[in-house]
């Protein structure tokens, strides 16, 4: 293995992120490529925190864009504070400026609300890193606009001129594949799929994450999820789930696992009522059985 | 390394890049520049490494790992020297067997062709690449459960795109795009002609409505089960669509999908209606919805009829209701399973009858075809 890839997995270890190796060549790649990674996977694995996580490990800034339905680059890149500028006007009525002057100054930086991608690329100081989240939310209009600022990290304002970006942002795009986003965009990125957890990785996070549960409860805790995950039920949980039960479980003051326990706080990790009408025809059907004779 | 070295690493490199593309990934010069790039920065010697580092680099999609992985072995071995050629073909074959069920003709042929460098993967990238089986071209009557949430995926993606279309009209809103300059004015009368408060306007989002018109009669029994997942993914996610279903008889089906699940919508439905999978009148039914429902359709609204055209009906009153729905519908589309069928001609005579008042007659037998159709939902 890479000695950079083996400090990226470390670096993001010291942050309470346990990356695999396919996480930390696929960030050392964006990184050594200079190119945007696009993480897709199930809801809840941690594609976010990714982001989050890397900033954090780099001492730099996080620019978080939240892609929705009808995002346009008013929302996202910059947008002129009419407000301001017409208040600003109302005030200098009575000097003597030219209105060449006057529009000069009202349509100067001072007026420039700046949006996410503009924010982050124009970082005077280091690289930030940009997060664009949920990107398959937004439409395949700022698809496009988003790929143009992406591939030249250059915006125009037709008033400033050109603004290039000083430190190139590390950018992070995650998608939950609720749209398929455009090949124009995929082949731009570098592509990491993130998928549950295997049993290991996850016991690995209860125990990092919630350093307070005990040895024996954070092994069934990873035993029940993973075997609630190959139900067939609606809302998989994910690793957030995990956690929030975890730590639930702990402030409980729960030993152990038994059945009981389980049907009280079983709403941690199922968010649905057609689930957990699933989960208990389950439980009944011996499913869990296994987990808990072992636990007693 | 040795320049004779660097020059097998980068030769096989662009054979393995080649590969890819001729299996469907989307593998340009770009790729492969980036993966000759990739090899410098990564720690050649370690198999997983070299594997993350150019999965993450030549895949773009989830569904291209298990094409990347069967040929990567191949490369892999190719680039360590390790074995004489004629083992390594005997272990990637073996493999290959064993991780993929549908192995295409690309592969073999790429495998052959793999020893003789350049001109094999030459020749090998023209004639083979229609001939590769996946699983957006396998025809829906081989479909396992599982896929069927594939369908319902592709059913939510259709239907956003419908419901987002904007029309040309303006509408007013509190927050928007654009500054409604008129109103704007409007209401700095009420502040002695100060601007305080901006008014927004935006494009009004188009109201495209949807009726599906469903044959599950028996000649369509393979066919019906699937592409009722499909408009019960409509249905969910798009609030103006409705559903029949009609075999000789016609059926309003929206209320009975409206369920949270699709088992349970399959559940209200065996319950509630009768004559399914038994003969077909089309005509008939065509008229009983053209009587009964005649204001659910407008210019606005796309018809969508899935049927084979299998009719033993009579021709003429099949016409005349296609004439009168045509008449009335924005758009009329008729989506044949059988159409996917390379030898199919649509001589049934339901479906010769049809055939003048349609505005797009269309496959509907795998996924690909129901990607296809996303252009044609769209007024």
């Amino acid at each position: 293995m890479r000695e950079e890839v083996r400090k990226i997995q470390e670096l993001l270890r010291g942050q309470i992120y346990i990356a695999d190796a396919s996480v930390a060549t696929s960030l050392y790649l964006a990184m050594r490529l200079g190119k945007p990674l696009l993480i897709e996977g199930p809801a809840g694995v941690g594609k976010t925190e990714i982001a989050r996580v890397l900033a954090a490990a780099l001492a730099t800034r996080l620019v978080r864009l939240q892609c929705y339905e009808g995002l346009d680059a008013a929302t996202a890149l910059y947008e002129w504070n009419y407000s301001k500028q017409l208040l600003h006007i109302k005030m200098q009525e009575a000097t003597l400026e030219s209105a060449a002057e006057k529009e000069a100054r009202i349509f100067s930086e001072p007026f420039l609300l700046k949006r996410p991608l503009l924010e982050a690329i124009t970082d005077p100081v280091r690289s930030p890193v940009l997060l664009i989240d949920e990107v398959d939310r937004s439409d395949e209009e700022f698809e496009a606009f988003l790929m143009e600022v992406l591939s030249e990290f250059q915006v125009t304002i037709p008033e400033l001129g050109s603004i290039r970006a000083t430190h190139r942002p590390y950018v992070v795009l995650t998608s939950n594949r609720s749209r398929e986003l455009s090949d124009a965009l995929r082949r731009r990125c570098l592509y990491l799929w993130i998928d549950y957890p295997t049993f290991d990785k996850e016991l690995e996070i209860v125990r990092a994450k919630v350093p307070a549960i005990s040895e024996a409860l954070s092994r069934d805790v990873t035993r029940v999820i993973q075997t609630v995950r190959k139900m067939s039920i609606r809302k998989v949980p994910g690793v957030a789930e995990t956690l929030d039960w975890a730590a639930a479980l702990v402030a409980l003051d729960t030993a152990q696992l038994d059945q009981q326990v389980v049907a009280e706080t079983k709403g941690c990790f199922l968010k649905d009522e057609s689930d957990l009408r699933r989960f208990e025809t389950e439980v009944d059907d011996g499913r869990l059985k296994d987990v808990f004779d072992s636990i007693s | 390394m040795t320049t004779s070295e660097t020059e097998s690493l980068l030769h096989n490199t662009v054979l393995f890049c080649r590969a890819l593309r001729e299996r469907g990934l989307m593998v340009t010069p770009s790729e492969a520049i980036d993966s000759v790039v990739t090899l410098d920065a990564i720690d050649l010697d370690d198999r997983q490494e070299t594997f993350l580092g150019l999965r993450s680099v030549l895949t773009s999609r989830v569904e291209d790992f298990p094409i990347f992985e069967e040929l990567f072995i191949d490369f892999w071995n190719r680039l360590s020297h390790k074995q004489p050629r004629k083992s390594i073909e005997r272990e990637s074959h073996g493999h290959v067997r064993l991780s993929s069920t549908v192995r295409g003709k690309g592969l073999a042929f790429f495998l052959e062709h793999w020893s003789d460098g350049k001109a094999g993967a030459e020749e090998a990238i023209m004639p083979v690449a229609s001939s590769t089986v996946s699983m957006a071209e396998k025809d829906f009557s081989l479909f396992t459960s599982d896929e069927l949430e594939e369908i319902a995926r592709l059913a939510r993606r259709i239907v956003r795109r419908l419901a987002r279309a904007p029309s040309r009209r303006w509408e007013a809103v509190r927050r928007g795009p654009r500054v409604n300059l008129r109103r704007t004015l409007r209401r700095s009368l009420s502040t002695a002609g100060e601007v305080i408060q901006l008014s927004f306007r935006r494009r009004k989002p188009k109201k495209t409505r949807m009726v599906t018109i469903c044959d599950v009669s028996g000649s369509m029994d393979f066919y019906s089960r699937m592409l009722l997942q499909f408009v019960y993914g409509l249905q969910t996610s798009y609030a103006r669509v409705e559903t029949f279903v009609f075999s000789t008889s016609l059926e309003r089906i929206t209320e009975n999908l409206k369920q949270r699940s699709y088992d349970e919508a399959l559940e209200r439905l065996s319950k509630g209606v009768g004559g399914w999978s038994g003969g077909t009148l089309i005509g008939a039914s065509l008229a009983a919805f053209n009587s009964g429902w005649p204001r659910l359709v407008d210019k606005r609204t796309i018809v969508i009829i899935l049927s084979d055209g299998w009719d033993t009906g009579e021709p003429s009153e099949l016409a005349a209701e296609m004439a009168e729905l045509k008449g009335r519908a924005g758009r009329l589309i008729w989506l044949n399973p059988l159409l996917g069928s390379p030898t199919y001609q649509p001589l049934v005579r339901g479906m010769q009858a049809a055939i003048p008042f349609i505005d797009v007659f269309a496959p509907l037998h795998n996924l690909d075809a129901l990607r296809a159709l996303e252009q044609h939902l769209v007024l």
